[in-house]
Protein backbone atom coordinates (compact mmCIF):
# COMPACT_ATOMS: atom_id res chain seq x y z
CA UNK A 1 0.00 0.00 0.00
CA UNK A 2 1.23 3.44 -0.89
CA UNK A 3 1.92 5.73 1.98
CA UNK A 4 -0.51 8.66 2.15
CA UNK A 5 0.57 11.67 0.19
CA UNK A 6 1.54 14.35 2.71
CA UNK A 7 -0.19 16.97 0.57
CA UNK A 8 -3.53 15.33 1.24
CA UNK A 9 -3.06 14.97 4.93
CA UNK A 10 -5.95 16.45 6.86
CA UNK A 11 -5.38 19.04 9.51
CA UNK A 12 -5.08 17.54 13.00
CA UNK A 13 -8.57 17.07 14.44
CA UNK A 14 -9.63 19.90 16.73
CA UNK A 15 -10.41 18.69 20.24
CA UNK A 16 -14.11 18.81 21.11
CA UNK A 17 -15.50 21.72 23.08
CA UNK A 18 -16.01 20.61 26.68
CA UNK A 19 -17.52 23.78 28.14
CA UNK A 20 -19.25 26.55 26.28
CA UNK A 21 -20.37 29.69 28.07
CA UNK A 22 -22.64 31.99 26.12
CA UNK A 23 -23.00 35.56 27.31
CA UNK A 24 -23.68 34.93 30.98
CA UNK A 25 -24.46 37.64 33.53
CA UNK A 26 -25.36 37.30 37.18
CA UNK A 27 -26.95 39.88 39.47
CA UNK A 28 -27.33 39.69 43.22
CA UNK A 29 -29.98 42.32 43.80
CA UNK A 30 -28.31 45.46 42.53
CA UNK A 31 -24.82 43.99 42.50
CA UNK A 32 -23.68 42.84 39.08
CA UNK A 33 -21.30 40.04 39.94
CA UNK A 34 -20.50 39.12 36.33
CA UNK A 35 -21.46 40.71 33.05
CA UNK A 36 -21.56 39.29 29.52
CA UNK A 37 -18.94 36.61 29.94
CA UNK A 38 -18.46 34.18 27.04
CA UNK A 39 -15.78 31.60 26.38
CA UNK A 40 -15.12 28.06 25.24
CA UNK A 41 -12.77 25.46 26.51
CA UNK A 42 -11.63 22.44 24.53
CA UNK A 43 -10.74 19.00 25.75
CA UNK A 44 -7.34 18.86 27.39
CA UNK A 45 -7.01 22.61 27.84
CA UNK A 46 -6.11 24.30 31.10
CA UNK A 47 -7.90 27.62 31.43
CA UNK A 48 -7.11 30.14 34.14
CA UNK A 49 -9.42 32.82 35.53
CA UNK A 50 -7.16 35.58 36.73
CA UNK A 51 -8.45 38.57 38.65
CA UNK A 52 -8.36 40.42 41.97
CA UNK A 53 -10.77 39.61 44.80
CA UNK A 54 -14.34 40.46 43.89
CA UNK A 55 -13.69 40.11 40.15
CA UNK A 56 -16.42 37.49 39.83
CA UNK A 57 -14.30 34.36 39.51
CA UNK A 58 -16.16 32.39 42.16
CA UNK A 59 -19.53 33.51 40.81
CA UNK A 60 -18.57 32.37 37.30
CA UNK A 61 -17.44 29.00 38.65
CA UNK A 62 -20.58 28.52 40.69
CA UNK A 63 -22.59 29.02 37.52
CA UNK A 64 -20.38 26.59 35.60
CA UNK A 65 -20.87 23.93 38.26
CA UNK A 66 -24.63 24.37 38.38
CA UNK A 67 -24.72 25.74 41.93
CA UNK A 68 -26.95 28.58 40.79
CA UNK A 69 -28.22 29.65 37.38
CA UNK A 70 -27.06 32.87 35.70
CA UNK A 71 -29.49 35.78 35.47
CA UNK A 72 -28.94 35.62 31.73
CA UNK A 73 -27.04 33.40 29.31
CA UNK A 74 -26.45 29.70 28.77
CA UNK A 75 -23.86 27.06 29.61
CA UNK A 76 -23.14 23.77 27.85
CA UNK A 77 -21.11 20.96 29.32
CA UNK A 78 -20.17 18.93 26.25
CA UNK A 79 -23.45 18.50 24.40
CA UNK A 80 -25.63 18.96 27.46
CA UNK A 81 -27.18 22.27 28.38
CA UNK A 82 -26.36 22.64 32.07
CA UNK A 83 -29.54 24.26 33.35
CA UNK A 84 -31.85 22.11 31.22
CA UNK A 85 -30.43 18.79 32.39
CA UNK A 86 -28.46 19.72 35.50
CA UNK A 87 -28.18 16.24 36.95
CA UNK A 88 -26.72 14.76 33.78
CA UNK A 89 -24.39 17.67 33.16
CA UNK A 90 -23.07 17.62 36.72
CA UNK A 91 -21.83 14.06 36.25
CA UNK A 92 -19.14 15.48 33.99
CA UNK A 93 -17.93 18.09 36.47
CA UNK A 94 -15.62 17.81 39.43
CA UNK A 95 -15.59 20.94 41.59
CA UNK A 96 -13.38 22.14 44.38
CA UNK A 97 -14.95 25.23 46.02
CA UNK A 98 -12.87 28.13 47.25
CA UNK A 99 -13.40 27.54 50.96
CA UNK A 100 -13.08 23.72 50.61
CA UNK A 101 -15.60 23.20 53.38
CA UNK A 102 -16.17 19.50 53.92
CA UNK A 103 -18.20 17.42 56.36
CA UNK A 104 -16.08 17.76 59.48
CA UNK A 105 -17.86 14.94 61.30
CA UNK A 106 -17.07 12.33 58.65
CA UNK A 107 -13.96 10.25 58.23
CA UNK A 108 -12.04 10.78 55.00
CA UNK A 109 -12.90 7.32 53.69
CA UNK A 110 -16.58 7.65 54.65
CA UNK A 111 -16.81 10.98 52.88
CA UNK A 112 -15.15 9.78 49.70
CA UNK A 113 -17.37 6.68 49.78
CA UNK A 114 -20.40 8.95 49.93
CA UNK A 115 -19.13 11.00 46.99
CA UNK A 116 -18.38 7.83 44.99
CA UNK A 117 -21.92 6.55 45.54
CA UNK A 118 -23.46 9.91 44.64
CA UNK A 119 -21.37 9.99 41.47
CA UNK A 120 -22.42 6.45 40.57
CA UNK A 121 -19.04 4.75 40.75
CA UNK A 122 -19.99 1.04 40.40
CA UNK A 123 -19.96 -0.82 43.67
CA UNK A 124 -17.30 -3.34 42.69
CA UNK A 125 -14.82 -0.68 41.60
CA UNK A 126 -15.50 1.77 44.39
CA UNK A 127 -12.81 0.81 46.88
CA UNK A 128 -10.04 0.70 44.29
CA UNK A 129 -11.23 3.94 42.72
CA UNK A 130 -11.16 5.76 46.06
CA UNK A 131 -7.78 4.28 46.95
CA UNK A 132 -6.33 5.53 43.66
CA UNK A 133 -7.57 9.09 44.31
CA UNK A 134 -6.26 8.97 47.87
CA UNK A 135 -2.80 8.02 46.64
CA UNK A 136 -2.91 10.51 43.82
CA UNK A 137 -3.65 13.39 46.17
CA UNK A 138 -1.30 12.13 48.86
CA UNK A 139 -3.91 11.71 51.60
CA UNK A 140 -3.67 7.94 52.00
CA UNK A 141 -2.17 8.18 55.46
CA UNK A 142 -5.11 10.11 56.94
CA UNK A 143 -7.93 8.11 55.37
CA UNK A 144 -9.28 6.90 58.70
CA UNK A 145 -9.19 10.28 60.43
CA UNK A 146 -12.04 12.72 60.95
CA UNK A 147 -11.94 15.46 58.32
CA UNK A 148 -12.63 18.13 60.94
CA UNK A 149 -9.36 17.31 62.71
CA UNK A 150 -7.12 17.62 59.66
CA UNK A 151 -4.93 20.55 58.67
CA UNK A 152 -5.85 22.98 55.92
CA UNK A 153 -3.33 21.37 53.56
CA UNK A 154 -4.89 17.94 53.96
CA UNK A 155 -8.42 19.27 53.61
CA UNK A 156 -7.44 21.03 50.40
CA UNK A 157 -6.16 17.77 48.96
CA UNK A 158 -9.25 15.88 50.11
CA UNK A 159 -11.23 18.58 48.31
CA UNK A 160 -9.22 17.76 45.22
CA UNK A 161 -9.73 14.02 45.70
CA UNK A 162 -13.52 14.38 45.91
CA UNK A 163 -13.47 16.43 42.70
CA UNK A 164 -11.54 13.65 40.97
CA UNK A 165 -13.92 10.89 42.05
CA UNK A 166 -15.96 9.57 39.17
CA UNK A 167 -13.29 10.77 36.71
CA UNK A 168 -15.28 13.76 35.45
CA UNK A 169 -14.29 15.24 32.09
CA UNK A 170 -14.04 18.78 33.43
CA UNK A 171 -12.32 19.84 36.64
CA UNK A 172 -13.14 23.22 38.14
CA UNK A 173 -10.88 24.43 40.96
CA UNK A 174 -11.53 27.72 42.73
CA UNK A 175 -8.27 29.20 44.06
CA UNK A 176 -6.74 25.80 44.73
CA UNK A 177 -3.61 27.17 46.40
CA UNK A 178 -5.30 29.77 48.57
CA UNK A 179 -4.34 29.68 52.23
CA UNK A 180 -1.62 27.05 51.90
CA UNK A 181 1.95 27.36 53.10
CA UNK A 182 4.71 27.64 50.47
CA UNK A 183 5.61 23.96 50.57
CA UNK A 184 2.00 22.89 50.15
CA UNK A 185 1.56 25.39 47.31
CA UNK A 186 4.40 23.76 45.41
CA UNK A 187 2.88 20.31 45.96
CA UNK A 188 -0.63 21.32 44.91
CA UNK A 189 0.66 23.14 41.83
CA UNK A 190 2.59 20.14 40.62
CA UNK A 191 -0.48 17.98 41.20
CA UNK A 192 -2.57 20.39 39.14
CA UNK A 193 0.01 20.48 36.38
CA UNK A 194 -0.11 16.69 36.22
CA UNK A 195 -3.91 16.66 36.14
CA UNK A 196 -3.87 19.29 33.41
CA UNK A 197 -2.02 16.91 31.11
CA UNK A 198 -4.91 14.49 30.98
CA UNK A 199 -8.00 16.53 31.73
CA UNK A 200 -9.88 19.67 30.89
CA UNK A 201 -9.29 22.02 33.76
CA UNK A 202 -10.48 25.46 34.82
CA UNK A 203 -8.84 27.12 37.75
CA UNK A 204 -9.04 30.56 39.26
CA UNK A 205 -6.36 32.52 40.99
CA UNK A 206 -5.44 36.02 41.97
CA UNK A 207 -1.75 35.15 41.76
CA UNK A 208 -0.25 35.98 38.40
CA UNK A 209 2.75 33.62 38.23
CA UNK A 210 0.46 30.70 38.97
CA UNK A 211 -1.28 31.27 35.68
CA UNK A 212 1.84 31.14 33.56
CA UNK A 213 2.99 28.10 35.50
CA UNK A 214 -0.03 25.92 34.89
CA UNK A 215 -2.43 27.41 32.31
CA UNK A 216 -2.60 27.17 28.52
CA UNK A 217 -5.04 30.03 28.25
CA UNK A 218 -6.06 32.87 30.51
CA UNK A 219 -9.14 35.02 31.03
CA UNK A 220 -8.33 38.15 32.96
CA UNK A 221 -11.39 39.27 34.87
CA UNK A 222 -12.12 42.49 36.63
CA UNK A 223 -15.33 43.78 38.20
CA UNK A 224 -17.34 41.03 36.58
CA UNK A 225 -16.07 41.37 33.02
CA UNK A 226 -13.44 39.62 30.98
CA UNK A 227 -10.94 42.41 30.27
CA UNK A 228 -8.38 40.37 28.36
CA UNK A 229 -7.98 36.84 27.12
CA UNK A 230 -5.50 34.76 25.22
CA UNK A 231 -3.02 31.94 25.41
CA UNK A 232 -0.14 32.40 27.80
CA UNK A 233 2.18 32.84 24.80
CA UNK A 234 -0.02 35.57 23.36
CA UNK A 235 -0.20 37.21 26.72
CA UNK A 236 3.55 37.10 27.12
CA UNK A 237 4.16 38.38 23.57
CA UNK A 238 1.83 41.24 24.39
CA UNK A 239 3.74 41.90 27.56
CA UNK A 240 7.09 42.06 25.74
CA UNK A 241 5.88 44.98 23.67
CA UNK A 242 4.57 46.83 26.68
CA UNK A 243 6.93 49.16 28.46
CA UNK A 244 6.97 52.21 30.63
CA UNK A 245 8.33 55.74 30.19
CA UNK A 246 9.44 57.98 33.02
CA UNK A 247 9.58 61.75 32.61
CA UNK A 248 10.94 64.33 35.05
CA UNK A 249 10.02 67.99 34.49
CA UNK A 250 11.48 71.04 36.18
CA UNK A 251 8.44 73.31 36.54
CA UNK A 252 5.92 72.06 39.02
CA UNK A 253 3.42 74.84 38.35
CA UNK A 254 2.90 73.65 34.80
CA UNK A 255 1.99 70.08 35.76
CA UNK A 256 -1.48 70.26 34.23
CA UNK A 257 -0.12 71.58 30.98
CA UNK A 258 2.34 68.68 30.80
CA UNK A 259 -0.40 66.17 31.59
CA UNK A 260 -2.51 67.60 28.76
CA UNK A 261 0.33 67.09 26.33
CA UNK A 262 0.93 63.52 27.46
CA UNK A 263 -2.77 62.71 27.25
CA UNK A 264 -2.87 63.98 23.68
CA UNK A 265 -0.28 61.43 22.53
CA UNK A 266 -1.91 58.25 21.24
CA UNK A 267 -0.40 55.01 22.50
CA UNK A 268 -0.07 56.10 26.10
CA UNK A 269 -2.44 54.04 28.22
CA UNK A 270 -2.11 55.26 31.74
CA UNK A 271 -0.32 58.23 33.23
CA UNK A 272 0.47 58.60 36.91
CA UNK A 273 2.21 61.38 38.77
CA UNK A 274 4.80 59.47 40.77
CA UNK A 275 6.55 62.27 42.64
CA UNK A 276 6.33 66.02 43.30
CA UNK A 277 9.43 67.31 45.05
CA UNK A 278 10.85 70.84 45.31
CA UNK A 279 10.13 72.23 41.89
CA UNK A 280 10.16 68.90 40.06
CA UNK A 281 7.35 66.59 38.90
CA UNK A 282 7.82 62.97 37.82
CA UNK A 283 5.41 61.10 35.60
CA UNK A 284 5.27 57.48 34.64
CA UNK A 285 3.21 56.10 31.79
CA UNK A 286 2.44 52.72 30.29
CA UNK A 287 2.91 52.12 26.58
CA UNK A 288 1.32 48.99 25.21
CA UNK A 289 2.65 49.31 21.65
CA UNK A 290 6.04 48.36 20.37
CA UNK A 291 7.01 51.94 19.57
CA UNK A 292 9.44 54.32 21.17
CA UNK A 293 7.49 57.44 22.07
CA UNK A 294 10.41 59.28 23.71
CA UNK A 295 11.26 61.45 20.67
CA UNK A 296 7.61 62.54 20.34
CA UNK A 297 7.38 63.43 24.00
CA UNK A 298 10.60 65.42 24.09
CA UNK A 299 9.71 67.28 20.87
CA UNK A 300 6.31 68.35 22.26
CA UNK A 301 7.84 69.42 25.59
CA UNK A 302 10.49 71.51 23.80
CA UNK A 303 7.89 73.12 21.52
CA UNK A 304 5.89 74.25 24.58
CA UNK A 305 9.09 75.27 26.36
CA UNK A 306 8.52 72.88 29.25
CA UNK A 307 11.78 72.17 31.09
CA UNK A 308 12.35 68.45 30.44
CA UNK A 309 14.99 67.20 32.88
CA UNK A 310 14.94 63.48 32.28
CA UNK A 311 13.29 60.90 30.03
CA UNK A 312 13.90 57.15 30.03
CA UNK A 313 12.04 53.94 29.30
CA UNK A 314 11.85 50.67 31.24
CA UNK A 315 10.41 47.17 31.08
CA UNK A 316 7.14 46.35 32.74
CA UNK A 317 6.96 43.35 34.98
CA UNK A 318 4.18 40.79 34.61
CA UNK A 319 2.75 42.03 37.84
CA UNK A 320 2.60 45.62 36.64
CA UNK A 321 0.84 44.72 33.43
CA UNK A 322 -1.76 42.77 35.35
CA UNK A 323 -2.29 45.73 37.65
CA UNK A 324 -2.51 48.02 34.67
CA UNK A 325 -5.18 45.95 32.97
CA UNK A 326 -7.11 45.65 36.14
CA UNK A 327 -6.95 49.34 37.06
CA UNK A 328 -7.63 50.49 33.54
CA UNK A 329 -10.43 48.12 32.78
CA UNK A 330 -11.93 50.22 30.00
CA UNK A 331 -9.17 49.23 27.62
CA UNK A 332 -10.64 45.77 27.16
CA UNK A 333 -8.65 44.20 24.38
CA UNK A 334 -7.12 40.96 23.28
CA UNK A 335 -3.41 40.36 23.43
CA UNK B 1 -34.09 7.93 43.69
CA UNK B 2 -31.06 5.82 44.52
CA UNK B 3 -29.16 9.06 45.09
CA UNK B 4 -31.75 10.20 47.62
CA UNK B 5 -31.03 7.03 49.59
CA UNK B 6 -27.28 7.67 49.43
CA UNK B 7 -27.82 11.12 50.88
CA UNK B 8 -30.29 9.77 53.44
CA UNK B 9 -27.71 7.26 54.64
CA UNK B 10 -25.06 9.95 55.07
CA UNK B 11 -27.44 12.18 57.01
CA UNK B 12 -28.73 9.31 59.13
CA UNK B 13 -25.21 8.40 60.20
CA UNK B 14 -24.54 12.01 61.03
CA UNK B 15 -27.68 12.15 63.24
CA UNK B 16 -26.69 8.99 65.05
CA UNK B 17 -23.32 10.52 65.88
CA UNK B 18 -24.62 13.94 66.87
CA UNK B 19 -25.26 15.01 70.45
CA UNK B 20 -28.83 15.97 69.53
CA UNK B 21 -29.45 12.50 68.11
CA UNK B 22 -28.07 10.78 71.20
CA UNK B 23 -30.00 13.10 73.53
CA UNK B 24 -33.29 12.57 71.73
CA UNK B 25 -32.80 8.78 71.64
CA UNK B 26 -32.07 8.55 75.35
CA UNK B 27 -35.00 10.71 76.44
CA UNK B 28 -37.40 9.20 73.94
CA UNK B 29 -36.74 5.67 75.13
CA UNK B 30 -36.72 6.69 78.78
CA UNK B 31 -40.06 8.46 78.52
CA UNK B 32 -41.57 5.78 76.30
CA UNK B 33 -40.59 3.19 78.92
CA UNK B 34 -42.02 5.25 81.76
CA UNK B 35 -45.31 5.87 79.95
CA UNK B 36 -45.61 2.27 79.04
CA UNK B 37 -45.04 0.86 82.52
CA UNK B 38 -47.33 3.53 83.91
CA UNK B 39 -50.22 2.65 81.62
CA UNK B 40 -49.74 -1.07 82.04
CA UNK B 41 -49.71 -0.73 85.83
CA UNK B 42 -52.73 1.57 85.65
CA UNK B 43 -54.58 -0.98 83.60
CA UNK B 44 -53.65 -3.78 85.94
CA UNK B 45 -54.97 -1.81 88.91
CA UNK B 46 -58.24 -0.92 87.20
CA UNK B 47 -58.90 -4.39 85.90
CA UNK B 48 -58.12 -5.82 89.33
CA UNK B 49 -60.68 -3.53 90.89
CA UNK B 50 -63.10 -4.21 88.07
CA UNK B 51 -62.78 -7.88 88.81
CA UNK B 52 -63.83 -7.09 92.40
CA UNK B 53 -66.86 -5.45 90.94
CA UNK B 54 -65.94 -1.92 91.88
CA UNK B 55 -66.35 -0.50 88.38
CA UNK B 56 -69.04 -1.99 86.25
CA UNK B 57 -68.28 0.39 83.43
CA UNK B 58 -64.73 -0.69 82.88
CA UNK B 59 -65.77 -4.08 81.66
CA UNK B 60 -65.66 -3.13 78.00
CA UNK B 61 -62.33 -1.38 78.25
CA UNK B 62 -59.78 -3.54 76.43
CA UNK B 63 -56.10 -3.75 77.19
CA UNK B 64 -55.16 -2.51 73.74
CA UNK B 65 -57.39 0.47 73.92
CA UNK B 66 -56.42 1.49 77.42
CA UNK B 67 -52.65 1.09 77.15
CA UNK B 68 -51.94 1.93 73.54
CA UNK B 69 -54.31 4.84 73.06
CA UNK B 70 -52.81 6.64 76.01
CA UNK B 71 -49.30 5.63 75.01
CA UNK B 72 -49.57 6.92 71.44
CA UNK B 73 -51.47 10.05 72.40
CA UNK B 74 -48.84 11.08 74.90
CA UNK B 75 -45.92 10.15 72.69
CA UNK B 76 -47.56 12.08 69.86
CA UNK B 77 -47.79 15.19 72.01
CA UNK B 78 -44.15 14.87 72.96
CA UNK B 79 -43.10 14.81 69.29
CA UNK B 80 -43.11 18.59 69.35
CA UNK B 81 -39.98 18.39 71.53
CA UNK B 82 -38.10 15.75 69.54
CA UNK B 83 -38.79 16.92 66.01
CA UNK B 84 -37.15 20.37 66.28
CA UNK B 85 -34.00 18.78 67.73
CA UNK B 86 -33.77 16.33 64.83
CA UNK B 87 -34.79 18.50 61.89
CA UNK B 88 -32.62 21.46 62.92
CA UNK B 89 -29.55 19.71 61.53
CA UNK B 90 -30.93 18.91 58.09
CA UNK B 91 -29.98 22.06 56.22
CA UNK B 92 -28.76 24.37 58.96
CA UNK B 93 -25.88 22.02 59.75
CA UNK B 94 -24.81 21.91 56.10
CA UNK B 95 -25.01 25.66 56.02
CA UNK B 96 -22.87 25.95 59.14
CA UNK B 97 -20.26 23.62 57.71
CA UNK B 98 -20.63 25.41 54.35
CA UNK B 99 -21.06 22.11 52.55
CA UNK B 100 -24.15 23.10 50.56
CA UNK B 101 -21.95 24.34 47.75
CA UNK B 102 -20.61 20.83 47.27
CA UNK B 103 -23.95 19.14 47.75
CA UNK B 104 -25.63 21.29 45.13
CA UNK B 105 -22.91 20.61 42.57
CA UNK B 106 -23.08 16.82 42.91
CA UNK B 107 -25.29 15.01 40.41
CA UNK B 108 -28.42 15.19 42.55
CA UNK B 109 -31.71 16.81 41.67
CA UNK B 110 -33.15 19.30 44.14
CA UNK B 111 -35.99 16.90 44.80
CA UNK B 112 -33.56 14.10 45.60
CA UNK B 113 -31.84 16.37 48.10
CA UNK B 114 -35.10 17.22 49.88
CA UNK B 115 -36.38 13.66 49.76
CA UNK B 116 -33.06 12.22 50.94
CA UNK B 117 -32.95 14.62 53.87
CA UNK B 118 -36.51 13.72 54.78
CA UNK B 119 -35.87 9.97 54.56
CA UNK B 120 -32.94 10.33 56.95
CA UNK B 121 -35.20 12.04 59.50
CA UNK B 122 -37.96 9.50 59.05
CA UNK B 123 -35.41 6.71 59.37
CA UNK B 124 -34.28 8.14 62.68
CA UNK B 125 -37.86 8.28 63.97
CA UNK B 126 -38.38 4.66 62.92
CA UNK B 127 -35.22 3.68 64.73
CA UNK B 128 -36.59 5.33 67.89
CA UNK B 129 -39.82 3.34 67.58
CA UNK B 130 -38.06 0.02 67.12
CA UNK B 131 -37.40 -0.63 70.84
CA UNK B 132 -41.03 0.13 71.69
CA UNK B 133 -41.96 -2.99 69.71
CA UNK B 134 -40.15 -4.89 72.44
CA UNK B 135 -42.62 -3.51 75.00
CA UNK B 136 -45.47 -4.71 72.82
CA UNK B 137 -43.96 -8.19 72.61
CA UNK B 138 -43.38 -8.31 76.36
CA UNK B 139 -46.99 -7.34 76.96
CA UNK B 140 -48.33 -10.01 74.62
CA UNK B 141 -45.98 -12.63 76.14
CA UNK B 142 -47.17 -11.71 79.64
CA UNK B 143 -50.57 -12.90 78.53
CA UNK B 144 -52.45 -9.80 77.52
CA UNK B 145 -55.01 -10.43 74.79
CA UNK B 146 -53.58 -7.88 72.37
CA UNK B 147 -55.56 -6.64 69.42
CA UNK B 148 -52.85 -6.32 66.77
CA UNK B 149 -54.84 -4.27 64.24
CA UNK B 150 -55.30 -1.16 66.38
CA UNK B 151 -51.68 -1.37 67.56
CA UNK B 152 -50.46 -1.35 63.96
CA UNK B 153 -52.79 1.56 63.14
CA UNK B 154 -51.41 3.41 66.15
CA UNK B 155 -47.86 3.00 64.86
CA UNK B 156 -48.90 4.07 61.35
CA UNK B 157 -50.58 7.16 62.76
CA UNK B 158 -47.54 8.02 64.82
CA UNK B 159 -45.31 7.81 61.74
CA UNK B 160 -47.74 9.94 59.72
CA UNK B 161 -47.81 12.58 62.45
CA UNK B 162 -44.02 12.39 62.70
CA UNK B 163 -43.58 12.74 58.93
CA UNK B 164 -45.81 15.79 58.87
CA UNK B 165 -43.91 17.43 61.73
CA UNK B 166 -40.52 16.50 60.29
CA UNK B 167 -41.43 18.04 56.91
CA UNK B 168 -42.32 21.27 58.66
CA UNK B 169 -39.01 21.12 60.54
CA UNK B 170 -37.14 20.41 57.31
CA UNK B 171 -38.68 23.47 55.69
CA UNK B 172 -37.71 25.72 58.58
CA UNK B 173 -34.21 24.25 58.61
CA UNK B 174 -33.87 25.18 54.93
CA UNK B 175 -34.61 28.81 55.81
CA UNK B 176 -32.77 29.21 59.10
CA UNK B 177 -29.19 30.37 59.39
CA UNK B 178 -28.43 28.37 62.50
CA UNK B 179 -29.55 25.18 64.15
CA UNK B 180 -30.70 26.99 67.27
CA UNK B 181 -32.95 29.32 65.28
CA UNK B 182 -34.27 26.37 63.31
CA UNK B 183 -35.09 24.42 66.47
CA UNK B 184 -36.78 27.34 68.22
CA UNK B 185 -38.91 28.36 65.25
CA UNK B 186 -39.91 24.76 64.54
CA UNK B 187 -40.87 24.29 68.18
CA UNK B 188 -42.92 27.50 68.06
CA UNK B 189 -44.80 26.36 64.96
CA UNK B 190 -45.49 22.91 66.38
CA UNK B 191 -46.67 24.51 69.61
CA UNK B 192 -49.20 26.54 67.67
CA UNK B 193 -50.46 23.38 65.98
CA UNK B 194 -50.70 21.73 69.38
CA UNK B 195 -52.64 24.65 70.81
CA UNK B 196 -55.16 24.31 67.96
CA UNK B 197 -56.20 21.07 69.56
CA UNK B 198 -57.31 22.62 72.81
CA UNK B 199 -58.66 25.75 71.15
CA UNK B 200 -60.94 23.32 69.34
CA UNK B 201 -61.87 21.92 72.74
CA UNK B 202 -62.91 25.25 74.29
CA UNK B 203 -64.81 26.65 71.29
CA UNK B 204 -67.97 25.22 69.84
CA UNK B 205 -69.99 25.17 66.67
CA UNK B 206 -68.25 26.15 63.48
CA UNK B 207 -65.04 27.23 65.15
CA UNK B 208 -64.69 23.96 67.00
CA UNK B 209 -64.97 22.14 63.69
CA UNK B 210 -62.62 24.55 62.04
CA UNK B 211 -59.87 24.23 64.62
CA UNK B 212 -60.18 20.49 64.98
CA UNK B 213 -59.99 20.11 61.20
CA UNK B 214 -56.69 22.00 61.26
CA UNK B 215 -55.25 20.34 64.34
CA UNK B 216 -52.83 17.47 63.68
CA UNK B 217 -53.43 15.97 67.10
CA UNK B 218 -57.16 15.82 66.49
CA UNK B 219 -56.59 13.79 63.34
CA UNK B 220 -54.01 11.68 65.07
CA UNK B 221 -56.35 10.80 67.96
CA UNK B 222 -58.52 8.68 65.68
CA UNK B 223 -55.51 6.54 64.79
CA UNK B 224 -54.76 5.90 68.45
CA UNK B 225 -58.31 4.58 68.84
CA UNK B 226 -57.51 2.11 66.08
CA UNK B 227 -59.67 3.87 63.51
CA UNK B 228 -58.35 4.04 59.98
CA UNK B 229 -60.10 6.85 58.13
CA UNK B 230 -59.14 8.13 54.71
CA UNK B 231 -59.79 11.78 55.59
CA UNK B 232 -57.23 11.65 58.39
CA UNK B 233 -54.67 9.97 56.18
CA UNK B 234 -55.33 12.58 53.50
CA UNK B 235 -54.78 15.36 56.04
CA UNK B 236 -51.31 14.08 56.95
CA UNK B 237 -50.30 13.32 53.38
CA UNK B 238 -51.26 16.83 52.39
CA UNK B 239 -49.45 18.38 55.39
CA UNK B 240 -46.34 16.34 54.60
CA UNK B 241 -46.12 17.07 50.88
CA UNK B 242 -47.06 20.70 51.30
CA UNK B 243 -44.01 21.33 53.48
CA UNK B 244 -41.75 19.19 51.30
CA UNK B 245 -42.86 21.32 48.38
CA UNK B 246 -42.09 24.52 50.29
CA UNK B 247 -38.67 23.11 51.17
CA UNK B 248 -38.02 22.40 47.51
CA UNK B 249 -38.94 25.96 46.59
CA UNK B 250 -36.77 27.32 49.35
CA UNK B 251 -33.64 25.48 48.20
CA UNK B 252 -34.27 26.30 44.55
CA UNK B 253 -33.61 29.96 45.27
CA UNK B 254 -30.10 29.56 46.62
CA UNK B 255 -28.44 32.91 46.47
CA UNK B 256 -26.72 32.50 49.77
CA UNK B 257 -23.00 32.88 50.13
CA UNK B 258 -20.48 30.16 50.91
N1 LIG C 1 -24.33 35.64 47.28
C1 LIG C 1 -23.96 36.90 46.98
N2 LIG C 1 -24.76 37.92 47.29
C2 LIG C 1 -24.43 39.20 46.96
N3 LIG C 1 -23.30 39.56 46.34
C3 LIG C 1 -22.44 38.58 46.01
C4 LIG C 1 -22.72 37.20 46.30
N4 LIG C 1 -21.69 36.46 45.84
C5 LIG C 1 -20.81 37.32 45.28
N5 LIG C 1 -21.25 38.60 45.38
C6 LIG C 1 -20.56 39.81 44.86
O1 LIG C 1 -20.19 39.55 43.53
C7 LIG C 1 -18.89 40.06 43.26
C8 LIG C 1 -17.99 38.96 42.76
O2 LIG C 1 -17.67 38.08 43.81
P1 LIG C 1 -16.85 36.73 43.63
O3 LIG C 1 -17.42 36.00 42.47
O4 LIG C 1 -16.82 36.05 44.93
O5 LIG C 1 -15.39 37.27 43.25
P2 LIG C 1 -13.97 36.55 43.31
O6 LIG C 1 -14.19 35.09 43.47
O7 LIG C 1 -13.32 36.90 42.01
O8 LIG C 1 -13.22 37.13 44.45
C9 LIG C 1 -18.42 40.72 44.54
O9 LIG C 1 -18.68 42.10 44.43
C10 LIG C 1 -19.27 40.07 45.60
O10 LIG C 1 -19.47 40.95 46.67
MG1 LIG D 1 -13.44 33.88 44.85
Amino acid sequence: MASPDPKFEVAPPVAPVMVRVEDISKNFGNVRAIEHVSFEIRQGEVLGFLGPNGAGKTTAMRILTGFFPPTQGRVWIGEIELFKKPKEAKRHIGYMPESVSLYGDMKVLEFLGFVARIKNVPRGKRAAHIEEKLQRCGVGEVKNRLIGQLSKGYRQRIGLAQALIGDPGVLILDEPTNGLDPKQIVEVRSLIRELGKERTLILSTHILPEVSMVCDRVLIMNRGSVVASGTTEELEAGLKKAHEIFVVMGDRCRKEEALDILRSISGIDRITVTEEKNDQVSFSMVISRNEDLRPVISRLFVERKLPLLEIRSGRLSLEEIFMKIVLDEKSGRDF
Amino acid sequence: MKNALVLARKDFESYVHSWAGVLVSVFFLLIAGIFFSFFVLGYAKISLEAAKGAYETVQGLGLTRFVFSSFFLNMGSLLIFWVPLLSMRAFAEERKQETLELLFTYPLSDFEIVWGKFLALLGFLKMLLLPTLVYVLILSKLGGDLDWGPVAIGYAGFLLLGSAYLSLGLFISSLADSQIVSAIVTFGCLLIFWILDWVAGVTDGFWAHFFSALSPLDHFREFTFGVLDLSHIAYFVFFHFYFLFLTLRSIETRHWKG
